[in-house]
């Protein structure tokens, strides 16, 4: 894949390219991920069998005791999730409070400009790509998404563990609401994880931030030229490959880079 | 010696001459007694065997003590399916050929009933092995004696189609089910059976079969009885007949109660399973119009009927039954709401999100060409 790209504003000392990176999250946010991950996983795959259970969710749970079993699985992995939701959302006020909450995760109206950019671009309407700050429009859209999606199976997992104890306060239909909510909001949170953010972090390119905590200079170059040059105080020229490379800048595809 | 030798040999002589005697005396007293019997029917006719069992004093006491008329009513006799079609005495009472009867081989009037009634299978084979199979048959077996037969549901000198009128039939089943056939008089089907003559509602049989009765509380005739109710209830033309919804049973196989049912039908008919089936809810024998405010599922008895299962179920809860109605905006709200969401807003933001992904895909590729040429 590196031979193939335009290598990064790395450094090249005795055939050894040394490649800067920049913090891009913290421990705790790595850890966060980890959890929504593995909980996120768990809670589809044992979901599904129960969503299809009289199509072929049967098949795998063939006692009632297994779909005791799974059900107890996804009761254990949704409180770790609903844990994680508290401590994100606790984080989140308590920086708040503090008036130290990052602001680059919410939606602004460059958000709206750059995704109208963005479309220009893919459609070959425009060679120049929209700089983006730290987070991009299509992250911010991935963090939203999965932030309502989880919020809506939160409560309407919650509404479902325990119909009863709850329609003490709300109303019945809650409850089949809640049943399609959560069923079809699964679904939906499933396919989007699939065709968006597995796209930008897997094939688009390896992103894999999020694990390491860091990003390397070409990327953030690349895809947060906004972020970059704030960090840096360098201009980033934001046409795509094919202008670049038309414009004669050296490409210096013969140097193979050492991956670590 | 010789003498003994010609004694010998006459012997066979005199046998022969003696048996040929004997049968000429027998053919001749049949020449006799034909003539002095003109005028009385022949022996094992039905007019025959009622010129005593005509007499309505003519009975009997058995070795039980139990005293046995013997009368036949002639006009019943000739009102029954058989003796029209010349199907007369004999073709049952198989061991009674002439008069004097042979000695009677019961002791009580049951044992008679218990001992007649197998002659049915010699027409009715299919009918008659289906009872030793059904549910009556196995208490008979376990002992009681009083388990019906044939002639106790059909009658026996006087057996009639059993559906002439419909009612008919759940009447003789009330006979010995005499609770259950009370409150089934007072239901809506059993009510618009005995008032109406109604020709949809369902008697006994409908549900419990005809001659292989089984028992009713078993897992397996729990699990399957949906689809009995469906049997009726799915069909559009006959609720249409009484302006009732023909899509309940879709409707509750899409429910919590449903599809576990399903999956239990399917999976583990065997298991006991507490998902309600339609007779949890609606009752069973006493099923009432919905709107009647008696019904179990009357909105002023939902409560009670749904703390059967859900013991601390709170007013509210009640409202979770969206009452085999599909989703509407004046019925289920909340529903309706959620629906709307999940088929056009969120629908429309995963084709956007599959489409710019699409988009990018496209300008990657050609950007990767194009860096190649």
């Amino acid at each position: 894949m590196s031979v193939q790209r335009r290598p990064g504003p790395a450094e090249v000392v005795n055939g050894i390219r040394t490649e800067r990176t920049f913090k891009r999250f913290t421990l705790a946010q790595r850890w966060e991920h980890a959890f929504l991950m593995v909980t996120f996983t768990v809670l589809v795959l044992t979901g599904l069998p129960q969503k299809y259970f009289a199509a072929w969710g049967h098949q795998i749970l063939t006692t009632p005791e297994r779909l005791f079993l799974v059900r107890r699985i996804h009761h254990i992995f949704a409180v770790i999730l609903i844990l994680e939701v508290v401590y994100h959302l606790g984080r989140g006020i308590y920086l708040l409070a503090k008036r130290r909450l990052p602001g680059d995760i919410f939606p602004t109206w460059q958000d709206v400009r750059d995704a109208w950019q963005m479309l220009k671009h893919l459609t070959f309407l425009s060679d120049k790509k929209p700089k983006f700050g730290k987070y991009n429009f299509e992250q911010k859209f991935t963090y939203w998404f999965l932030f309502l999606a989880i919020g809506i199976m939160v409560i309407s997992g919650i509404v479902l563990w325990f119909p009863i104890l709850l329609t003490r306060v709300l109303p019945g239909g809650v409850i089949p609401a809640a049943q399609l909510a959560h069923s079809s909001e699964a679904i939906a949170a499933a396919i989007f994880v699939v065709i968006w953010h597995f796209y930008h972090v897997h094939v688009e390119r390896l992103n894999l931030s999020i694990f390491t905590g860091r990003l390397n200079e070409r990327d953030v170059r690349d895809y947060h030229a906004e972020e970059y040059e704030r960090l840096t105080g360098k201009t980033v020229d934001t046409e795509d490959d094919t202008a670049a490379a038309s414009h004669g800048q050296p490409v210096q595809s013969q140097e193979r880079s050492l991956d670590v | 010696m010789a003498k003994i030798s010609t004694s010998v040999r006459w012997l066979p002589r005199f046998l022969g001459l003696a048996l040929f005697g004997a049968a000429a005396a027998v053919l001749f007293s049949l020449t006799l007694t034909g003539p002095s019997l003109a005028e009385e029917p022949n022996q094992g006719t039905e007019e025959y065997c009622l010129s005593c069992h005509g007499n309505p004093d003519l009975s009997m006491t058995l070795p039980s003590g139990e005293e046995l008329s013997l009368y036949i009513s002639p006009q019943e006799l000739s009102q029954s399916v058989h003796s029209p079609l010349g199907i007369e005495c004999q073709a049952c009472h198989t061991e009674i050929e002439t008069y004097p009867h042979p000695e009677v081989g019961y002791e009580t009037r049951r044992e008679l009933s218990r001992l007649y009634y197998q002659s049915c299978q010699k027409c009715h084979s299919d009918n008659y092995d289906e009872t030793q199979d059904s549910f009556h048959a196995e208490a008979a077996e376990a002992g009681n004696l009083n388990a019906p037969v044939c002639t106790d549901c059909h009658g026996a000198h006087n057996v009639r189609p059993p559906d002439e009128p419909r009612s008919h039939i759940s009447e003789i089943c009330g006979q010995c089910h005499t609770q259950i056939f009370e409150s089934y008089r007072d239901s809506i089907h059993g009510s618009a059976l005995l008032e109406e003559d109604n020709p949809d509602v369902p008697v006994c049989t409908d549900c419990h079969g005809v001659h292989n009765i089984h028992d009713p509380r078993t897992t397996q005739f729990r699990i399957e009885s949906p689809e009995l109710c469906a049997g009726c209830h799915a069909d559009p033309e006959l609720m249409g007949k009484y302006g009732l919804s023909a899509d309940v049973y879709d409707i509750y196989q899409l429910s919590w109660h449903g599809v576990d049912v399903a999956v239990f039908q399917a999976r583990w008919p065997n298991l006991w399973h507490n998902s309600a089936v339609c007779t949890d809810c609606h009752g069973v024998h006493d099923i009432l119009s919905t709107e009647d405010s008696d019904s179990r599922v009357n909105p002023t008895n939902l409560l009670a009927t749904c703390q059967k299962c859900h013991p601390d179920a709170s007013p509210n809860f009640t409202g979770a039954w969206t009452g085999h109605y599909r989703i509407s905006l004046q019925r289920t709200p909340f529903v309706f709401y959620t629906e709307a969401f999940y088929t056009s807003f969120t629908p429309f933001v995963l084709w956007l999100s599959g489409i710019y992904v699409v988009l990018q895909i496209v300008r990657a590729t050609v950007a990767r060409i194009r860096r190649s040429l």
